[in-house]
């Protein structure tokens, strides 16, 4: 063999050991505490806080571009329209600031809008953060560790790959039909145009691939009853169990001091 | 360690059986080599072998397979009744492991390295961290992995994927390993780890049975030989016994070629003669490291092509070699107009075809794909290769609905597959796809012929029409350029060779 070889100690330090030294559990315990902060305070501070944080892991983590290109595509559109509806007509607004037409623009429809942009961002920012930033693997051996079947932990990896292995698998079915004469616009527009020729042997090609990988998946142990392990090395430390529990209790009593006066509300409210 | 008695074998009751009487028995630490054409029903064999094709009760076998291990007998009995003992494929898995003829059908698909997806056995049964490491490093190591733990799988080559998918056989340390052409797309150095691997293997007290249509160096290692012909054993004896018999004579089981000292002759060329029809011009390229890809290799940023330059004449057959991952897939892919070049020229027929879409370079140029199932989408056998011929569509060759149903008849009947017409493309056997892609080739008549790994899984009969198709294409004035591991066949078709070592080409 004339390749360098790769050893144990050598690989400790990459690709085994995950996204540096957070758990994928920590990460997700966090995203949910700022999803949660964002939904039970109507603050701007509150917002603007979890907002910043989310950007500042995400830089920290190097996926700050990706992170802010997809948020991008959801708030976007979302911030226009919530400008056009509450920006120009906004029926509670008393400080009128300009009116063309029938629209006009109120310094309190504006901070309506803006507050709802900012907590969508928030919300959006957090969750993508958390789903860019999280291995895979990593969060599927903290899953099945923790009791999660081994199966469900398969089906949730191919299912966050699926999207990247049909678009491969497109690709290919749509090379082989170039090569005999397919002729394809450039761009995503000719692409979805000759994408018509080629979903019928997508799905035959998918079909005939899920019988050989469901026989060597099963002869490969998916099926074995039994406790699993995991190559991949799960990060962890009494510090961040410690925190994750913290969270999750601080989140529960917020969820249940927001729920329970809203339900005893509707419930009294039903009573009368 | 196995026997197996296969006295009748059927995916449906009334069909024709598949495989009929066969016996083997496997003892610790030998080799076994299970020959025949294709359509022989060896890899059939290898699946009920394997465990694949009676779990699940999809196949209806009569007959007994028996395993032994660690002192225990597992004895199982099968009269193609719904009362037959149940197979249960995970736990024969763990002693009886199979690397399928298509390599990448053993992948989970799911796992994100190279490492994980040789861990995924280990992960299932359980075993601890520490050992299991171990154990992944040494498979890796063995098949010559080692520095492609960290690669995603959908990222490595041909080559590269087959050796992953041996190492996730071995991994779990099995009694016996069965490989369906096991050779097939790996470099010289792939073939050595191989041989040393089979050779580890058996001294450890592994039994291999390889699955070949080739009687090549691996399986002339073996002590047995059993020839099958129509799913049957046609002969079962020693090597020399088996090759001396008429049935192995007339079987299409390709006997290794010896090696070849010179290129074939090409044909004369005038200094001022004609202007080469395929060329890369000074052509450097790199891998988004973030696309899957296959047939090319990603390597930490550096180009797979650098300033590489290919230049190739009317009537000439030009081979590219050089090791698994070398960027062989991506120089052909580039003159299929399939990849623009990062920087330099690609030229068909003189003109630059930078702004050409692939579809209409196609119709210069033919491409045979290294992974035929990537080329086959049509229903039928015939459908297939009539695909593009007629329409009106852009790119289509715009003949009429009977001249291209007689051009995809002749193709089918070059390739030897014409009462396979109306066959689904999946239900052939592999090597007969691979032909059938050739002839989807072969009808739109190229002047630009691209075959990436022509030969494997190939037996004699089917090699045999490859040669007189690249013959025919040359003597009739079109360009061919092949990749291939198969040096000494290499050797006797093309007019010269060159090797493609750090993105650049060189006289072989």
């Amino acid at each position: 063999m004339t390749r360098p070889e790769a050893g144990p100690a050598a690989l400790a330090s990459s690709g085994r050991t995950a996204s540096g030294r957070l758990n994928p559990l920590t990460g997700l315990v966090l995203a949910g505490s700022g999803a949660v902060a964002c939904l039970a305070w109507a603050s701007w501070g509150t917002w603007a806080a979890v907002l910043a944080a989310a950007l500042v892991v995400a830089a920290k983590a190097r996926i700050l571009r990706r992170v802010v290109a997809a948020a991008s595509v959801v708030v976007v559109p979302f911030a226009v329209w919530a400008l056009v509806i509450h920006g120009l007509f906004f029926p509670e607004g008393r400080t009128v600031l300009v009116v063309v037409g029938p629209a006009r623009v109120t310094s309190e429809g504006l901070a309506y809008a803006g507050a709802i942009i900012l907590r969508t961002a928030s919300l959006v920012v957090v969750m993508l953060a958390f789903s860019l930033w999280v291995r895979v693997p990593t969060l599927r051996a903290a899953l099945v560790r923790r009791g999660v079947p081994a199966q469900l932990g398969y089906v949730l990896a191919s299912a966050l790959g699926l999207a990247a292995a049909v678009g491969e698998r497109l690709r290919r079915i749509r090379e082989a039909q170039e090569a005999r004469g397919l002729v394809v616009r450039k761009g995503p527009g000719g692409r979805i145009l000759a994408a018509r020729l080629q979903v019928v042997p997508l799905v035959l090609q998918l079909v005939d691939e899920a019988g050989e990988r469901a026989a060597a998946l099963e002869a490969r142990g998916n099926a074995l009853p039994g406790r699993r392990s995991s190559y991949v090395d799960e990060p962890d430390s009494q510090l961040q169990r410690v925190l994750r529990w913290t969270l999750a209790c601080v989140c529960a009593v917020v969820v249940a001091s927001v729920v329970v006066p809203a339900v005893a509300g509707v419930l009294a409210g039903a009573a009368r | 360690m196995l026997a197996a008695h296969v006295r009748r074998f059927a995916y449906d009751d009334g069909a024709a059986p598949l495989l009929h009487d066969i016996r083997l028995e496997i003892v610790p630490g030998s080799l076994t080599a299970v020959l025949g054409a294709s359509g022989s029903g060896k890899s059939m064999l290898a699946k009920v072998l394997a465990g694949w094709a009676v779990a699940g009760g999809h196949g209806r076998l009569q007959g007994t397979l028996e395993l032994a291990r660690d002192g225990r007998r597992e004895h199982l009995d099968f009269r193609g009744s719904p009362d037959d003992p149940r197979l249960r494929l995970g736990a024969w898995g763990q002693h009886v492991a199979y690397v399928p003829q298509r390599a990448a059908d053993l992948l989970t698909g799911a796992a994100a390295t190279v490492g994980e997806e040789l861990a995924f056995g280990l992960e299932q049964r359980g075993t601890p961290r520490a050992e299991m490491l171990a154990q992944v490093d040494s498979a890796a190591r063995v098949m010559g992995l080692g520095g492609l733990l960290e690669r995603e799988p959908g990222q490595l080559s041909g080559g590269e994927q087959r050796r992953t998918a041996i190492a996730c056989a071995i991994v779990g340390r099995p009694a016996v390993v069965l490989l369906d052409e096991p050779t097939a797309s790996l470099d010289a150095e792939g073939a050595a780890s191989l041989s040393r691997l089979v050779g580890a293997l058996r001294a450890a007290g592994t039994a291999v049975v390889v699955f070949t249509a080739t009687a090549d160096a691996l399986a002339r290692g073996a002590s047995r030989w059993l020839l099958l012909e129509g799913g049957t054993a046609a002969v079962d004896g020693t090597p020399a016994e088996a090759e001396a018999s008429a049935a192995f004579a007339a079987s299409g089981v390709l006997r290794e070629e010896a090696a070849v000292a010179a290129w074939r002759p090409g044909p004369v060329r005038a200094p001022e003669g004609p202007a080469p029809l395929a060329e890369l011009d000074r052509v450097t390229f790199a891998y988004d490291g973030a696309r899957a890809t296959r047939g090319g290799t990603v390597n930490s940023g550096r180009p797979v092509l650098d300033e590489a330059s290919l230049a190739v004449f009317p009537g000439e057959v030009v081979a590219l070699t050089g090791p698994n991952g070398a960027g062989k897939s991506t120089s052909l892919r580039h003159l299929a107009g399939l990849l623009r070049p990062d920087r330099g020229q690609v030229r068909i027929d003189g003109r630059d075809i930078l702004d050409d879409p692939a579809g209409r370079v196609a119709g210069t140029v033919g491409t045979l794909f290294q992974e035929p199932k990537d080329q086959l989408f049509e229903r039928t056998a015939l459908r297939e290769v009539a695909f593009g011929l007629s329409g009106r569509s852009p790119g289509s060759l715009r003949l009429s609905r009977d001249e291209a149903r007689r051009r995809a008849s002749e193709a089918l009947e070059a390739v030897g597959l014409p009462g396979r017409a109306d066959t689904h493309p999946y239900e052939l056997p592999v090597s007969e796809q691979r032909l059938l892609a050739l002839a989807t080739v072969l009808a739109r008549q190229p002047r630009v012929l691209l075959l990436d790994e022509p030969t494997v899984g190939l037996d004699r009969f089917g090699l045999a029409r490859l040669e007189a198709a690249v013959r025919r294409a040359a003597e009739s004035g079109a360009a061919v350029v092949l990749s291939t591991h198969a040096l000494a066949w290499a050797r006797r078709q093309a007019h010269r060779g060159l090797v493609l070592t750090r993105g650049r080409f060189e006289a072989a």
